[in-house]
């Protein structure tokens, strides 16, 4: 899929300080299943999911997904944050081939 | 490779967005790193759900989180392959007294455990939403540890429905 | 009316396209066009003659490949009736075995019956209601020959019924129309004190959706929608893009384009829908190839249909070649095709399916107007699917051999379709099951 990895991020269209704030995220990501051969048993390969997603703020970590094969392709998260000082909010996604995808969103305060 | 990803695409976000009330800014970046050395063993594993709870919880005792936690989740999936669930839970999130982990479990999923959330008392509100995937009608638990150590869990059954037409 | 405006069509499509375009054989139609699909390989119906002779039909990933020659189709050349009405006496001496029936009358493989009848049990799931609820028909006494009439062919009873021929048609063999007579028979009375809701479709919570087309942390294909812009600005093998001619960019450029589709287009001689055009138009002023179903087909249908986000589809419904097309996609909506002798109207009309479960599945009510949210988002695809596709997976359970995505007549019934959208706001991509 030529979009592996496209994040997109939402948060409120303004944010107060101090406020807590809830965000939404999406990386489009196949999320591998497992697959199983005619006798029904797995096939062993490395299958290409996220096992991870990392929120940072302001440089610190605040919420972390670990994340398995029984989410969904195209995974979509929300998670929220206390928009403390203006600066950057990162999403990080990695997957299980050594993908890692990225997507950033600067609080601002009106 | 994982790195065909372009800087996303700012100029029609407005238009798109421009009934929902929000803005969305938001840039895309790949790179390739080496793949994470992960723990002893991955969260998800192809296991029936008392394996995966005793591999998890171990013996440690899951108290009835009703009063406490709000599992979101439809209680008829349209489709398995993408089930919204969020959960909530009533917590101070001050660094004495927080959230440290909400689970999501589907007992019937061949991987039971979905995610197992991290969080810290930055987050402010100990809050959680993904889209999951169900193979099956069965319930699905939201399990909650606090930064005390205990356990909570709801949990509620989802039925997954199928088209009508065969084929 | 239809005939003057395809034949300097088909001249100038005789220069233009090579061989793309060429006259019907049957009379009655003579100065319609044929159009030579140019839509991907397994878009197109095509089929393949394995060693062993059988055909198998050439069809996208996963779907299936059976082969429904036997059955009438959507094809304006195909000059089947619809199956006449099979009257049948039960053969004497055949005795079913409900266990077998039961089985029978849940199998995915074959109807399934409960995809449109609730029985008791709580495997039960999910059942449908665009028949009658049969908990209890063994209470009413019906004898087994008129039971095995209804199930074979219903025909003989119900002349407009939407119940297949089951018999009839050769989904369900006489032994197995009695097996299923043996467990209905077996239905009744009284029910004990129903313990979930929503086993019962009657009483079932609707489907809530799948949140916010537009939502780009919802909804997939806005993002994929994004990848339009290459094709839109770079020169194609032509030596000229999209944005060569149509300045200003999409949303400028292509603002309302969308709400005139699908119409006829005098120069091809038929009616398009954007995807059909574009796979024409695009290469022949880019030198891009966009064919029907493809990745760049249905990125850039999309990206010119969200410029008309908002904006009421307005299309011709009074120029003569519209009123005659769309004429024909209505008779294309009623009429009865495959196995199971459905037509679109079957499912989708207030008077039968419309509104009610299909199994799981609330069926859409083609008076709200169905298309103005495709191209959409299967999420239990993980792929965008115009109209077009979602025409031609319903072929598969109606059990006919579908037509190429960018067919006339799936054009017309689109048309036709889009008629009941007129005013309403386009909403692309959409984001469903």
């Amino acid at each position: 899929m030529a979009d592996i990895g496209k994040v997109r991020i939402r948060i409120p269209s303004s944010i107060k300080p101090g406020e807590v704030v809830q965000v939404r995220t999406l990386v489009i990501h196949p999320m591998e299943r497992i697959e199983r051969d005619r006798e029904g048993r797995i096939i062993p390969k490395t299958y290409n999911y996220i096992n991870k997603v990392i929120v940072t703020y302001l440089g610190k970590t605040i919420v972390t997904f670990d994340t398995t094969q029984s989410v969904s392709e195209n995974p979509f998260f929300s998670f929220a944050f206390k928009a403390t000082d203006p600066g950057p909010l990162r999403v990080e996604f990695l997957d299980t081939t050594g993908g890692r995808y990225e997507g950033a969103v600067d609080i601002t305060f009106a | 490779m994982k790195i065909a990803v372009r800087a996303s695409r700012t100029m029609t976000r407005r238009t798109m967005l421009g009934t929902l009330g929000v803005i969305a800014l938001a840039a895309a970046s790949g790179t390739l790193t080496p793949p994470r050395r992960a723990g002893a063993q991955p969260l998800g594993l192809n296991e029936s759900l008392d394996e995966a709870m005793t591999r998890v919880f171990g013996s440690r005792s899951i108290k009835d989180g009703g009063s406490l936690i709000k599992l979101d989740i439809p209680l008829i999936a349209e489709n398995g392959a993408v089930v919204p669930v969020s959960v909530r839970v009533d917590s101070p999130m001050t660094p004495t007294s927080y959230v440290k982990h909400i689970y999501v479990v589907a007992d019937k999923n061949r991987i039971p455990v979905v995610t197992r959330v991290t969080l810290t008392p930055a987050a402010g509100q100990a809050f959680m939403g993904a889209n999951i995937r169900l193979g099956e009608t069965g319930d699905v638990r939201a399990i909650v540890e606090q930064s005390d150590g205990t356990l909570w869990q709801v949990k509620r059954e989802v039925k997954v429905t199928v088209g009508g037409c065969g084929g | 009316m239809r005939r003057l405006s395809a034949l300097p069509s088909l001249a100038l499509g005789a220069l233009v396209l090579g061989c793309a375009v060429m006259a019907r054989q049957t009379p009655e139609d003579a100065g319609m066009l044929t159009w030579t699909s140019r839509a991907l390989p397994e878009a197109r119906g095509d089929f393949r003659v394995l060693p062993d002779g059988r055909r198998e039909a050439i069809r996208y990933k996963g779907w299936p490949t059976r082969d429904f020659s036997a059955f009438r189709t959507y094809d304006y050349d195909d000059p089947r009736p619809e199956p006449v009405v099979e009257r049948v006496t039960m053969p004497a001496g055949l005795k079913g075995d409900p266990t077998k029936g039961r089985a029978l009358f849940l199998d995915r493989a074959k109807g399934p019956c409960s995809g449109c009848h609730l029985v008791p049990g709580a495997d039960v799931w999910p059942a449908g209601n665009v028949g009658p609820d049969l908990s209890t028909l063994g209470d009413r006494g019906l004898p087994d020959p008129y039971l095995y009439q209804l199930v074979w062919d219903p025909r003989v009873v119900f002349p407009d019924t939407a119940m297949p021929p089951w018999g009839r048609n050769g989904v369900f063999t006489s032994e197995e129309v009695a097996h299923l007579l043996a467990y209905l028979q077996t239905l009744r009375g009284p029910l004990p004190p129903e313990t979930d809701p929503d086993r019962n479709p009657l009483t079932r919570k609707k489907p809530v959706g799948f949140g916010d087309n537009l939502d780009p942390t919802n909804n997939p294909a806005v993002l994929l929608a994004e990848d339009a812009q290459a094709p839109w600005e770079q020169k194609g093998p032509a030596g000229r893009a999209c944005a060569d001619c149509h300045p200003g960019g999409p949303e400028r450029a292509m603002r309302s384009v969308a709400t005139r589709y699908p119409k006829h287009v005098r120069i091809y001689g038929r009616v398009m829908s954007l995807e059909d055009f574009l796979e024409a138009h695009g290469p022949e002023t880019t030198g891009r190839p966009y064919p029907a179903e493809s990745a760049d087909n249905l990125t850039m249908t999309m990206r010119i249909k969200m410029a008309s986000n908002g904006l009421a589809v307005a299309l011709d419904t009074s120029s003569p070649e519209a009123r005659a097309a769309i004429a024909r996609g209505r008779a294309t909506f009623y009429r009865k095709v495959g196995a199971r002798n459905h037509s679109c109207a079957d499912c989708h009309t207030s008077d039968k399916g419309a509104k009610k479960f299909l199994g799981g599945r609330l069926l859409a009510d083609v008076s709200d107007g169905l298309t103005r949210h495709f191209p959409t988002w299967r999420t239990d695809r993980g792929e965008v699917w115009d109209l077009r596709k979602r025409f031609q997976w319903c072929m598969t359970p109606l059990g006919t051999n579908m037509l190429a995505a960018d067919a006339v007549e799936y054009a017309e019934l689109e048309l036709y379709l889009t008629t009941f959208d007129r005013g309403k706001p386009l909403n692309v991509p959409g984001i469903r099951h």
